[in-house]
């Protein structure tokens, strides 16, 4: 065997054995106590963006893509998952400090309004999470609204 | 002999990456320790000491976010996270451990981000505009160091909704303009 060849083969035994290697799934079945939406009326058609375009990362329950069976792809969408969460859970919402409730519903909106968020690389994959200029709006100024009631 | 080094790499480099999250966590251990030696020190060294460092670590954001400097801007952040970590609360008077509880770990975070974005003035200074109120409180809840404080406004940030800051001079240095509107602004209240 060549030497290209022998790299190749070793390129690939690495490739199959990481694929023992799952991240462990965020996926929890039961209802959080501390969710959005004991804390905030939230309208079924916000929920249902928020759902679409934000919980993937920022909730207890990820709809997982194919690829996330695949290694290294899964091992990337934990990390982006465990940053996520971190940095936002809607289902943990409740569990926030009023002054950081009222923090994370104007950084929401900022981020929303800079477009930063959700991810151009996480809208390249789920096109249909992309957000228009009327669900932008109407997610904004509900979360306007929100911060409002907390002052 | 080239493809085997890389592919040797790139397997390295696949486990390694997805253990980066966990290290982060340890970084307050030393912060927790150098404020228990701080004990030693007499009580009213410490009362002064615990809010002071908090709010001259904000300072220097402040001063670094008016002369339109991310990087300095960002250690700044570093600071504040120390300083917030190293309080000790039990040294804190009945009315500021009250306000500092209710604002640190908010503080911390915009802190955290603020420090963590460098190169991105524009976010810094959205997270700065959340913090100031906050930093507002704790100075109002007394601080013994007796210097005076100035709470200013600028009408003009965020598209006329405006933001505040405090500042320990008289003299307007907008940290939300910068260098394109450096003298704007106009002082809301004195502190102390």
């Amino acid at each position: 065997m060549s030497r290209v060849t022998k790299g190749f083969m070793f390129l690939l035994l690495v490739l199959m054995f990481i694929q023992f290697i799952q991240p462990p799934r965020n996926k929890s079945r039961q209802a959080s106590r501390m969710d959005i939406t004991r804390v905030f009326p939230v309208p079924e058609k916000i929920h249902g963006i928020l759902k679409n375009s934000c919980y993937d990362c920022h909730s207890n329950n990820t709809r997982y893509p194919w690829y996330a069976m695949l290694q290294p792809g899964g091992w990337l969408l934990a990390s982006h998952i465990k940053k996520g969460k971190q940095e936002l859970n809607f289902n943990e919402f409740g569990s926030y400090s009023r002054r950081r409730q009222q923090s994370k519903l104007k950084s929401i909106a900022n981020s929303i309004k800079d477009e930063t968020m959700p991810l151009s690389s996480y809208t390249l994959i789920h096109r249909s999470a992309k957000l228009s200029q009327t669900e932008r709006e109407l997610v904004t100024n509900w979360l306007e609204q929100m911060r409002y009631s907390l002052l | 002999m080239k493809l085997t080094i890389l592919s040797m790499a790139v397997s390295i480099l696949l486990f390694t990456a997805c253990n980066n999250g966990s290290k982060t966590t340890n970084n307050s251990v030393g912060g927790i320790d150098s404020a228990k030696t701080e004990v030693a020190h007499t009580e009213a060294d410490i009362r002064t000491a615990s809010t002071k460092e908090v709010i001259s670590a904000y300072l220097q954001l402040k001063n670094a976010l008016a002369k339109d400097n991310d990087k300095d801007a960002a250690e700044g952040g570093n600071n504040l996270v120390k300083a917030i970590g190293n309080v000790d609360q039990a040294s804190l008077t009945v009315q500021q451990s009250k306000v500092f509880k209710d604002i640190s770990d908010d503080a911390k975070e915009h802190a955290e981000h603020i420090g963590s974005n460098a190169g991105n003035i524009k976010h810094q200074r959205e997270h700065f505009e959340m913090l100031s109120p906050e930093i507002y409180e704790l100075v109002k809840a007394g601080d013994k160091t007796g210097q005076k404080f100035y709470y200013v406004n600028c009408p003009m940030y965020n598209g006329g909704k405006g933001g505040n800051w405090i500042s320990e001079t008289k003299d307007i240095q907008n940290p939300y303009l910068g260098k394109a509107m450096l003298n704007c602004g106009s002082i809301k209240e004195e502190l102390n």
